[in-house]
């Protein structure tokens, strides 16, 4: 697409093919920075790039700021947990606000980010540091003595998180002190929380000067293995108080611009626990659901609100309206194998049949033998559904736990 | 008889949906960035995969093959250069296990339709070439235009196996089943002059032929004229059964008819299933009306000459039996199977009258009742199944094929034992059936086929013949288990499996003619010289052969290279009707019509072939053999056969399988000849 130099010059950090699709096809100018493995790719389908391998951060990380403010660059976009500090630092030069750089450790670390909630009046569970095994012990202990079960009642569980990793990665639910022997050292400092029981869902809102410009509400069926989008109007009916805990955030962060992806729970009562945020796009390729329901791209959506020289006009026209202007529902599943040997991948004839199955990403299996999953593990590859009702699609995302697509 | 194919508002529906989607997805394919096309590519072509399978599906992708191409769907592959595709390739990429090679060929085919139906004007190949492309694709794979999959397309390619076969469909009712259709009479006769007791796919075929011929929408014009007889053997070959009338409606008729009204069936039903080798499912109910009247009608029902008659009078009681257990509508081939086993006078060898009586009442373990199912479900007994199987090995020792497995070895013993041996294989078809073992000794050492650990092939077969199918699992893995004690012997361990396994006629003196470690060929001279004066009636003193030896040969394809070794039998060397000593022989493949390139063509018919035979001139089959058994003690006259004989066929090999195999000139060797299959 034809670039307008009126508009802003965007470093996207990290490699992404569907980002640099987008980006591609958006009248910004963008350039892609990326570790030199990208590099060949890059030159042979002329696609902007700056080569940068994002270790952790030193002395010579002003170096790619400045690389980029010399090219005219604007702002840095993160598109992985991994290159949030990144994108902080680098939008701190640019933008001139060494501000952005303390936001951006605060969004990478999960014990960080809890306390800042907490100080926001936000609430969140209860939640602690753990150093090694015997932490892990005395949290799950307090939390049970806490919930007054006695000895020999089943224990509710604990959650172990590493502080900066994204999404289900390291991701443990521990009920007894016995899961706690099976947690390699080298995993440890975690983050533990209490459990807690309610309705998990997950927010991505692109902000504009500070105001939300677009919230979008993904529910998961289960977590770790489906999300769809737009929220099921259960879960809609709470958009209003979504809204105001999502304002509080914004306002407890400080954040001016960008998209948030965090997560939440709502109990019963209708409370709003906070879990965690993330300052990047979601993982289980929410981003392509919500192309599918309001078409617009949402990468391109987070250029447009990352842009410093984008008006609220722009942004005002570039959003549909919530919910009422998405077509249909349209959700994905992270498909797992579930037999210890595995031969060949075949879609469940009643899933290829079902007038609701779009498409799916999944590969032949590289071998045979499964390993065992550890923690939540990684899925295998994503289903993707879309139909008209919420419901159906929710039982129909559910139904697939129960499913071999690896036998 | 009417295949499945009617269509439902359902099944539209879901059509119009998936095309939505179809369109949608070429419509992302034509927007995405040019790097970005390729990550494109497999959600098209997923969809048009579900779209293919659909009902209408084809011809809705045959209407955007030209967008597809233009979208680059082919790109970066041979697809995209139509002009160069060869219609020989086509049936084995559809067949494939991988689900893109599949949907790509599949799409390709849909567009050289479009380009023949002249929807789309194509830059590099004519309107003319396409459709002349397209009929040999049909005509060299009519199996999938007319056969379910059989077992071994399922497991590999599960539901997907349907795919090419819609496609097919589609292609015919396009280009119109008129020019394909002399194509399949010709090969259905083919096929049929060989005699294969798996006729199932044989009698689809004729099946399909009926059905387009009486189907008003088909228009077959001069075409078909051959697919009288065919048709009229399975569905009428009598007066009284001519149109098909139903088994009950032609049981009643019978029980109205005179003797000479019978007399007239009998010679109907006789004369249909020897011209073709199939047998009506009307035929048993006459043979079992029969054993109430005459057992004159009898043999003449069975189409029996005097050899056969005197058989049947002798063994009358054990004949009855047989055909009232065991020949049914549903097990119609058993009457031919007996048939030709009277014919052969065998029940006169004193073990094989027992042998049938101990099979008529054979308890059958629940493991071959599962594969017995499994196969052939259980419209009759299992044990009818069975019979009707055991007397199609015994009346049709050659109508044995491997199916679509590596067991070509097993076949060939379960042949030669049904020619030379055939209460020695009823003796192995009870041990497996009833017992769930063989045992078999290997130089004194008993080999059970239980304890032993796999055989060739990987997976159990099951489009085989009742007989093999219960009993070839086992002989499979007693001959591996042969060849694993054989390990760490110097040369090729045929030498001392073959007779061990095969039987006491295998020759002990043995001729290889590569060498095991290197995969050269060696000592061509003394190979062939020995070939000659044994088998050759010139040179062995016109002996003809006694007993069946194994051979092993080197198959070629069309175009003479190498393919692999497969194991046949030498039946006999003989002048042919034109004067050309040809070697007759039994190939366990299913069709052994193959062209083995540099003009060794395998005739199966026309050279004086007995049914289920194949021959080659000598010099050509010579050229491909490099394998044999001989008695060493009748070596025949070595030095009397010619350089000049000797050199042609070495040239013959050299220009085939022996091109990369020249000792001198190459240390590095190919992998020598260790399994056949």
């Amino acid at each position: 697409m034809k670039k307008d130099p009126n508009k802003g010059f965007i470093a996207l950090l990290g490699w992404s093919l569907n980002a640099v699709e987008a980006a591609e096809k958006f009248d910004r100018r963008y350039v892609v920075v990326a570790p030199d493995w990208a590099e060949e790719y890059c030159k042979q389908h002329d696609i902007p790039y700056v080569s940068w391998n994002f270790e952790r951060l030193n002395d010579r990380s002003v170096e790619i700021a400045e690389t980029l403010k010399e090219m005219g660059v604007d702002v840095s976009i993160p598109l992985f947990e991994e290159t949030v500090e990144w994108a902080g630092a680098i939008n701190s030069v640019l933008l001139d606000n060494p501000r952005l750089y303390g936001q951006s450790l605060l969004l990478r670390d999960k014990a960080l980010m809890k306390r800042r909630a907490q100080l926001g009046g936000i609430r969140v569970g209860i939640f602690e540091e753990a150093h090694d095994k015997g932490d892990v012990v005395r949290f799950l202990k307090r939390v049970n003595q806490t919930l007054l079960k006695l000895d020999g009642d089943p224990n509710d569980p604990i959650h172990l998180k590493a502080f900066d990793k994204a999404g289900c990665l390291g991701h443990r639910v521990i009920r007894t002190p016995d899961e706690i022997d099976a947690i390699p050292d080298e995993e440890f400092p975690v983050l533990m929380e209490s459990h807690l029981d309610g309705w998990e869902f997950a927010v991505e809102a692109w902000i504009h000067n500070g105001k939300i410009a677009f919230l979008n509400i993904s529910e998961y069926v289960t977590l770790g293995y489906s999300v769809f989008v737009p929220a099921s109007p259960e879960l809609e009916r709470y958009r209003e108080q979504i809204r105001q805990q999502i304002e509080k955030l914004v306002k407890t962060f400080d954040i001016e611009f960008g998209l948030i992806h965090p997560e939440y729970f709502v109990t019963s009562d209708g409370e709003m626990y906070f879990g965690e945020v993330a300052y990047r796009p979601p993982g289980f390729k929410v981003f392509e659901l919500l192309e599918r329901v309001y078409g617009f791209n949402a990468y391109q959506a987070s250029m447009l609100v990352f842009d410093p020289k984008t008006t609220a006009e722009e942004v005002a026209e570039f959003f549909p309206r919530e919910v009422v202007d998405a077509d249909g529902f349209a959700g994905c599943f992270g498909v797992y194998p579930r037999r210890r040997v595995v031969s060949r991948l075949e879609i469940p004839e009643e899933v290829e049949d079902h007038p609701y199955f779009e498409s799916h990403e999944l590969t032949p299996p590289m071998e045979e033998t499964v390993t065992k999953r550890t923690a939540f593990g990684t899925h295998w590859g994503l289903v993707y559904f879309r139909g008209e009702d919420a419901h159906t699609l929710r039982d129909l995302l559910k139904e697939q736990e129960d499913m071999d697509y690896y036998v | 008889m009417t295949p499945p194919n009617t269509s439902s508002p359902a099944s539209n529906d879901k059509l119009t949906g998936l095309l939505q989607k179809l369109d949608a997805s070429i419509t992302q394919l034509s927007e995405a960035a040019e790097f970005a096309k390729p990550s494109k590519v497999p959600h098209v072509l997923d969809i048009a995969r579900r779209v293919m399978m659909q009902e209408g599906g084809c011809a809705a992708i045959e209407e955007r093959a030209e967008r597809l191409e233009a979208e680059g769907i082919f790109d970066g592959s041979d697809w995209a250069q139509p002009q160069i595709l060869m219609p020989s390739l086509s049936g084995g990429s559809l067949q494939s296990a991988d689900v893109t090679l599949v949907v790509i060929e599949s799409l390709s085919q849909l567009r050289m339709l479009a380009v023949a139906k002249g929807l789309y004007r194509h830059t590099l190949i004519s309107d003319e070439s396409a459709l002349h492309f397209l009929t040999q694709v049909m005509a060299l794979n009519l199996s999938l235009l007319f056969t379910a999959p059989n077992e071994a397309e399922r497991e590999t390619q599960g539901r997907l196996a349907q795919l090419p076969r819609l496609l097919f469909q589609h292609i015919a009712a396009r280009i119109g089943y008129e020019h394909i259709i002399d194509e399949l009479i010709q090969e259905i006769w083919r096929i049929l002059q060989q005699r294969p007791i798996q006729v199932e796919p044989v009698k689809q075929m004729i099946t399909q032929i009926a059905l387009s011929q009486a189907d008003p929408a088909i228009d077959l014009g001069s075409s078909g004229q051959g697919a009288d007889r065919l048709v009229s053997s399975l569905y009428g070959p009598t007066q009284a059964c001519r149109e098909d009338p139903g088994i009950d409606v032609y049981r009643e008729r019978l029980s109205g008819m005179d003797s000479g009204a019978l007399q007239y069936e009998a010679t109907g039903f006789a004369r249909a299933m020897h011209d073709t080798g199939l047998v009506s499912p009307y035929h048993p109910v006459l043979l079992r009306h029969l054993l109430d009247h005459s057992d004159q009608l009898l043999a003449e029902a069975l189409g029996l000459s005097s050899t056969g008659r005197d058989c049947l009078l002798c063994y009358r009681e054990l004949v009855h039996t047989i055909i009232r257990t065991s020949v049914h509508p549903q097990t119609s081939q058993a009457a031919y199977g007996l048939a030709l086993t009277l014919e052969r006078g065998i029940l006169y060898q004193p073990p094989i009258a027992p042998s049938l009586w101990r099979q008529l009442g054979l308890t059958l373990s629940e493991w071959s009742e599962a594969r017995l199912y499994a196969a052939f479900g259980d419209s009759v007994s299992h044990r009818a199944r069975l019979m009707e199987g055991v007397l199609c090995v015994l009346g049709l020792p050659l109508g044995i094929g491997q199916g679509n497995n590596p067991t070509c070895q097993s076949a060939r013993a379960l042949s030669m034992w049904s020619f030379n041996d055939p209460d020695y294989l009823l003796q192995m078809v009870t041990w497996a059936a009833r017992d769930d073992e063989i045992i078999m000794h290997f130089e004194g050492q008993p080999i059970s086929s239980r304890d032993s650990i796999g055989g060739v092939a990987q997976n159990l077969p099951l489009d085989l013949d009742p007989v093999s199918l219960l009993v070839v699992p086992h002989l499979d893995r007693i001959y591996v288990e042969m060849g694993r004690r054989c390990v760490g012997r110097e040369g090729d361990p045929h030498r001392w499996v073959n007779p061990e396994f095969h039987g006491w006629w295998s020759g002990r003196g043995f001729r290889i003619n590569v060498d095991v470690a290197t995969g050269q060929l060696s000592d061509m001279d003394t190979f062939l010289r020995h070939f000659y004066a044994s088998y050759h009636p010139g040179y062995n003193g016109n002996q003809p052969l006694i007993h069946p030896q194994p051979a092993g040969m080197a198959i070629t394809d069309s175009a003479a290279r190498f393919i692999g070794w497969h194991a046949i039998t030498i039946l006999r060397t003989a002048m042919d009707p034109s004067g050309v000593v040809r070697v007759y022989f039994f190939n366990p493949n299913n069709d052994s019509g193959q062209d083995w390139g540099d003009g060794v063509k395998v005739s199966t018919a026309g050279n004086g072939e007995r049914f289920g035979e194949a021959s080659l001139p000598f010099p050509q089959f010579a050229s491909r053999l490099y394998i044999f058994h001989h008695d060493p003690l009748e070596h025949g006259e070595l030095a009397e056969v010619t350089e000049q004989e000797l050199s042609e066929v070495i040239a013959m090999v050299h220009r085939s399988w022996g091109a990369n195999r020249l000792p001198p000139t190459d240390l590095q060797a190919e992998s020598g000849p260790t399994d056949q299959g």
